[in-house]
């Protein structure tokens, strides 16, 4: 899922100091699953902006809603309901959420609440750790698995570097070297060899090299897309 | 004892401990005590809510650790106290306004004790605040 994180609270009230009613809007997709932008974060982002503005001499009138997702149309239609209400909305939602508010209501004043941080997995409550970099040009089906783009600190594609010591990483004495466990996992299923195959050039355009990404399927287009 | 202005704010569990306002008679302010079905449900909206409303401190009590009549309670409490005061600090309030206390569920005094103890912090931020007006 997409890992996102509460932004600092003063850089919230900058954004939103010359106003007097702001919705706070959370998102029930992944910030929701990663605690930082589902039903108990909104409700927490707006008592301390309530609590913060009291305490400055401004009160201010916080809404609070969540909708199931930010990052489809449809499911922001509701905001249309509350755009002619508030001055601005602080969205809980990761980066996706915001830009998509941003383009499809140009009227609406929208503001992070959330730093948009990687795709990872939750490895326990309160821990979560990227495992994926969304290079869009996956090479795991080589690697037994594990990604050497997300996983090692120098994404390196051809083994590991000559800093790493006993299986760590020498960036992050506390991860776990990503190539020394694919080169492990690959010698225990007798598949070692299947790295002496060399690879074509990993291609970076689908990671973003190549501009905006945008993929489209013309078997699902219905109306030509509209 | 008569009240000094000062309002705190008790948020605990319905079975962390009987004690009731007279009970803290001894400390000269105004305290609101809330009860919640566990610690566990108290939440960090809960605690900024009592300082927005006036409040000067929020003392969380909940159940020894071990003795939760859900398991984990207290625990769970101990932790949103963490995110309140993480928040109340980046809002520039002292973190020790909402503080976690682990209290004796047959122990009355040990309760009053506890709240007496955080009333004096209190206090001495409030009289602190003061001096630097």
């Amino acid at each position: 899922m997409i890992i996102a994180e509460r932004r600092p609270i003063p850089e919230i009230l900058a954004n939103i100091e010359n106003y007097e009613k702001v919705l706070v809007l959370g998102c029930r997709g992944c910030v929701a699953v990663c605690s930082a932008g589902g039903d108990r974060e909104v409700a927490i982002m707006a008592e301390a902006i309530r609590l913060a503005r009291s305490l400055q001499g401004k009160p201010i009138e916080v809404l609070e809603a969540t909708f199931i997702r930010q990052c489809d149309p449809e499911y922001l239609e509701p905001l249309k309901g509350f755009k002619d209400e508030v001055e601005a909305v602080v969205s809980l939602a990761c980066g996706v959420g915001v830009n998509l508010i941003a383009d499809l209501y140009p009227d609406v004043r929208v503001y992070p609440g959330v730093d948009t941080t990687f795709y990872g997995a939750n490895l326990a409550l309160g821990e979560w750790v990227e495992k994926c970099r969304g290079c869009g040009d996956c090479i795991i089906d080589k690697t037994g698995g594990l990604c050497p783009i997300a996983r090692c600190a120098k994404n390196l594609l051809n083994g590991p570097c000559g800093g790493s010591q006993e299986g760590r990483c020498e960036v992050r004495k506390d991860m776990p070297c990503i190539w020394h466990e694919i080169v492990e996992r690959l010698k225990a299923r007798g598949e070692l060899e299947r790295l002496m195959e060399i690879w074509e050039p990993k291609d970076w355009r689908p990671a973003g090299g190549d501009g905006l990404r945008v993929r489209i399927r013309e078997d699902l287009r219905l109306n030509g897309g509209k | 004892m008569s009240k000094n202005g000062l309002k705190l704010a008790i948020l605990c569990c319905n079975y962390t401990n009987l004690s009731d306002r007279e009970d803290f008679l001894e400390i000269p302010v105004n305290l609101e005590i809330k009860r919640f079905p566990c610690s566990g449900k108290i939440e960090i909206t809960d605690m900024l809510r009592a300082l927005r409303e006036g409040a000067k401190g929020v003392m969380v009590a909940g159940c020894l650790p071990g003795t939760c009549h859900n398991g984990r309670g207290s625990e769970r409490a101990e932790k949103r106290v963490l995110g309140a005061q993480k928040i109340i600090e980046e809002i520039g309030l002292e973190s020790e306004r909402i503080k976690m206390f682990f209290v004796d569920r047959l122990d009355g005094g040990d309760f009053i004790e506890k709240a007496k103890a955080f009333y004096k912090d209190i206090l001495n931020l409030e009289l602190k605040e003061r001096e630097k007006k």
